[in-house]
Formats: structure tokens, sequence, C-alpha cells
């Protein structure tokens, strides 16, 4: 969240795919969407494709629907 | 230098925020990630603390890639490294056209603790100017 803070107050929207979306939150994350994964695999199941790339375009589209920051949607994908 | 974890403080700080500049479909988009991906011919994160980064090439193979890092369990990065650095399928995005295409270089670095002031000060700022200077429109973060 530190790096994410950083990028975007240089200039460039940020959103990032929290594993534990209440520190995302609480660490001052821009945007975020939490998908339910191990902080192992923030991005989808090893292998899964369809999966991972589910949750990258959820992230993409959050990032230019998200109005507010703060905010952390959640994703119904789940890898546990 | 000392050492914190990134737990959550007493008071969230202050928001940041950039507004997004264009539509999805004509944004360049570069991954960051916390999560110590790296090319396996590059020099490993120091994981007792490390606020250097590395890049990632767009074209990058990824099996090219490996981890370095003490925070968690390795296991599906290593087995596919799409699971935290999901680098193939920005490029199937990309292909098909839900983005306009990926930045030229990605990045990885060590998050979730260390030296929070060098992050903050040294690490970020560097990732965001050649961020800009590769004309990136939005990046998307893993390791939150």
């Amino acid at each position: 969240m530190i790096v994410q803070r950083a990028v975007e107050g240089s200039g460039i929207p940020t959103i990032i795919i929290s594993a534990l979306p209440t520190i995302s939150v609480r660490c001052g994350a821009p945007r975020g969407v939490a998908p339910i994964v191990p902080i192992g695999a923030n991005a989808g199941a090893p292998h899964d494709a369809h999966m991972q790339r589910e949750i990258l375009r959820a992230a993409l589209l959050q990032l230019v629907a998200i109005q507010q920051p703060g905010q952390n949607v959640p994703l119904p994908f789940s890898y546990v | 230098m000392y050492y914190r974890s990134e737990v959550p403080t007493a008071k969230p700080p202050a928001p940041v925020w950039t507004a997004v500049a264009k539509p999805l479909a004509q944004m360049t988009i570069a991954l960051v990630t916390g999560t110590g991906v790296h090319l396996r011919g590059d020099q490993r994160f120091d994981l007792s603390c490390d606020s250097s980064f590395r890049i990632i090439p767009a074209e990058t193979d990824c099996a090219e890639l490996t981890v370095s890092h003490g925070g968690y369990d390795n296991t599906d990065a290593l087995a596919d490294i799409n699971s935290m650095f999901p680098l193939d399928r920005l490029r199937e995005l990309a292909a098909e056209g839900l983005i306009a295409g990926i930045a030229p270089r990605h990045i990885g670095f060590m998050g979730g603790g260390g030296d929070l002031k060098k992050l903050a000060n040294e690490t970020g700022p560097a990732i965001a100017e050649l961020l800009r200077q590769d004309g990136v429109d939005a990046a998307v973060f893993t390791a939150g």
C-alpha cells in the first residue's frame, strides 16, 4: 500500500488485488478488490487461468468504476 | 534503519487519489507486485529487509520468473507465477481489447514491511517515475 500510494500520488491511478482487504483499506490503498484468496496466491489459484483472468478483469473494471478513495470491492472468486 | 510491519495503525493515513483520465480500452497497464517476483537471473531480494525493485520486461516468458520473499508460503507462486503476478493474464486481456496494451516494463519489489520510510520516499517514487516515463496510464498491484 505504501508503494501503491506513492504511485497514485505521482499521478498514476492504481488498484490493488488484496488478500487482506481490511489491511489494505486501513493502510490507505486508493482502490482495491478482494477475491477470497490466501496471501500466497493473490491473483487466483495456480494453474487456474480462468480465475486469474476474471480476477484481473474485475480489478481493471473497478479501477475505472470506483469513484472515491478507500473503497475495496469483494469479488465472488474463491481459492482457499 | 528500523523494522516495522504493515499492520494497521490507529488512524488510516490521509487519502491519496488520482482520477482515471481515459476509458479502460485506451489504457496501457502495468503490473506492480510487492510479492518479491523477479527474473531468475536477477539478484534475489534480501529477505530480512530490501527496498530495491526489479524490472520485468513485457515480453518475459513467465517460466523465467521466480520469487524471493520470506513473508508468505511461496509454493503457489513457484508453481504458477501468474497466481501472484498475472502477466500472461494481462496479455490475454489486452488481446481481447479490454485494455489498449501492456506496459513495456513491470515491477517486482518486496513489500509487507521493512524500511517503510525508504519504501515511501525512495522505492515508490522511483517506480512511479519509471512508469511515467513509459507512458503507463494505470497500475494494478498485488500483495495487499
